[in-house]
């Protein structure tokens, strides 16, 4: 017995001391002649007892053999996959070959949307430059004053001159121009087919 | 012919030509033959590794996982077992370490994720309270599923390292030196672990109702 039993437990066992007894089954001598703590061993045996049996029975009941054999068929077709050799699916590290083969490199994403961007500035910058560089300069005053008399002129000179009215009257297939007289060869005449027609 | 009775073999030895031959046989590639005798190895052992697992985990479908989990690593594994040790501290020790993984998966798990199943008491559902029980009354389901449920939670109020030692030490009977060799833990901090975790579940147990008290069990010849 050690010391320290002796003066604070008047001579009983510790709990510790009891534990390690119990559990190792190595009785100290003191056991034999002391009944409380005799006492105090077998009724910590009998709680450790029942702890085991209701903390296995806890286990076994959340694990019953249904579900231990289906435990062990699972590890067992795990194994199974496991041992197998493993297949190389090639078709999607193909196919991004023979994709990159041709440009010989791969081009950023982030390169796409610059370029997308550059390509809009340019064009609003070209459009607007294009549109200020096509309107014309704004003429003077003067310019302007004689083209509006200028404008005015035929209708002075039209009503000087006397229009040639036979002109209006004059049947259009009697006109002979030189310069189109092959071409109104080639084509018949409208008027000249409604009398044979007719 | 008479020749002498076969000596009988122990379980440890048992083990270690199991595991003997299944390096051999998956050395030698016949694999189908090496999960046969294999299957012999997870048969003795697999009852023993829930348990662990269960009151490790304290939740029987992380038990499930890291049992298979551990069965699946020590037979990829089974190259680097040493014969002079046994299969089952070297088993043991995958499965403690898987669960112990597992734990610390489902801690930082449970910091993102919303908190366990409650029951409309507002209490954790622990996996005893809804097991099947056994028991030839009513009365007696009902007192031991009771029984069950306070060393369960009583169990779950244990440190960690208290928890295991106490149930490699007690629900499986190893001695302080195997535990040792299983958990990596030096043999008198596994008998300080041990002397802690009896000392915390009797103070536990001792202010349950007493029909939760292990130790006073109801005398069924008494009725």
């Amino acid at each position: 017995m050690r010391l320290i039993d002796s003066v604070f437990r008047q001579g009983h066992l510790s709990e510790a001391a009891l534990v390690e007894a119990v559990m190792t089954g190595d009785r100290p001598a003191h056991l034999e002649r002391c009944e409380v703590c005799a006492e105090r061993a077998v009724e910590l045996g009998r709680w450790l007892d029942e702890a085991r049996d209701l903390g296995r029975e806890a286990a076994d009941a959340a694990f019953p053999a249904e579900r231990l054999a289906a435990q062990q068929s699972q590890i067992l077709r795990k194994l199974e996959q496991l041992d197998q050799p493993s297949r190389v699916i090639a078709f999607p590290s193909q196919a991004r070959l023979e994709l990159r083969e041709p440009s010989g490199r791969r081009v950023a994403a982030s390169w796409v949307g610059v370029a997308a961007a550059a390509g809009l500035i340019i064009g609003v910058v070209g459009g607007q430059i294009t549109a200020r560089m096509g309107d014309r300069p704004a003429l003077p005053p003067a310019a302007v004053a004689t083209q509006t008399t200028s404008a005015q002129a035929p209708d002075a000179d039209a009503s000087a001159t006397p229009v040639d009215t036979s002109l209006f009257e004059q049947d259009f297939d009697t006109i002979q121009l030189k310069a189109v007289e092959a071409i109104d060869d080639l084509t018949p005449r409208m008027t000249r087919a409604a009398r044979i027609g007719g | 012919m008479t020749g002498a009775p076969p000596q009988p073999v122990t379980a440890r030895e048992a083990d270690t030509r199991a595991a003997v031959d299944v390096k051999t046989l998956q050395a030698a590639g016949r694999l189908e033959e090496a999960r046969e005798r294999f299957a012999e190895l997870i048969t003795r052992h697999q009852r023993r590794a829930t348990r662990i697992a269960f009151h490790y985990m304290r939740d029987a479908a992380d038990a499930d996982e890291a049992v298979q989990d551990a069965f699946i690593k020590s037979y990829l594994h089974l190259s680097t077992f040493r014969d002079e040790l046994p299969f089952e501290v070297w088993f043991t020790r995958i499965l403690i370490n898987g669960c112990l993984d597992r734990l610390k998966q489902r801690r930082r798990r449970e910091k993102w994720i919303a908190p366990p199943a409650l029951d409309p008491s507002g209490v954790e559902r622990n996996p005893a309270e809804y097991l099947p029980a056994r028991g030839p009354s009513p009365e007696e389901q009902l007192l031991s599923e009771e029984r069950r449920r306070q060393l369960t939670e009583a169990l779950a109020q244990l440190p960690e390292r208290q928890r295991l030692v106490f149930m490699l030490s007690h629900f499986e009977g190893r001695t302080s030196r195997e535990v040792s060799a299983m958990t990596g833990l030096n043999e008198s901090t596994v008998r300080v672990h041990l002397f802690r975790a009896i000392r915390r579940l009797r103070g536990l147990l001792a202010r349950a109702p007493k029909a939760a008290r292990p130790g006073r069990r109801v005398n069924r010849a008494a009725h």
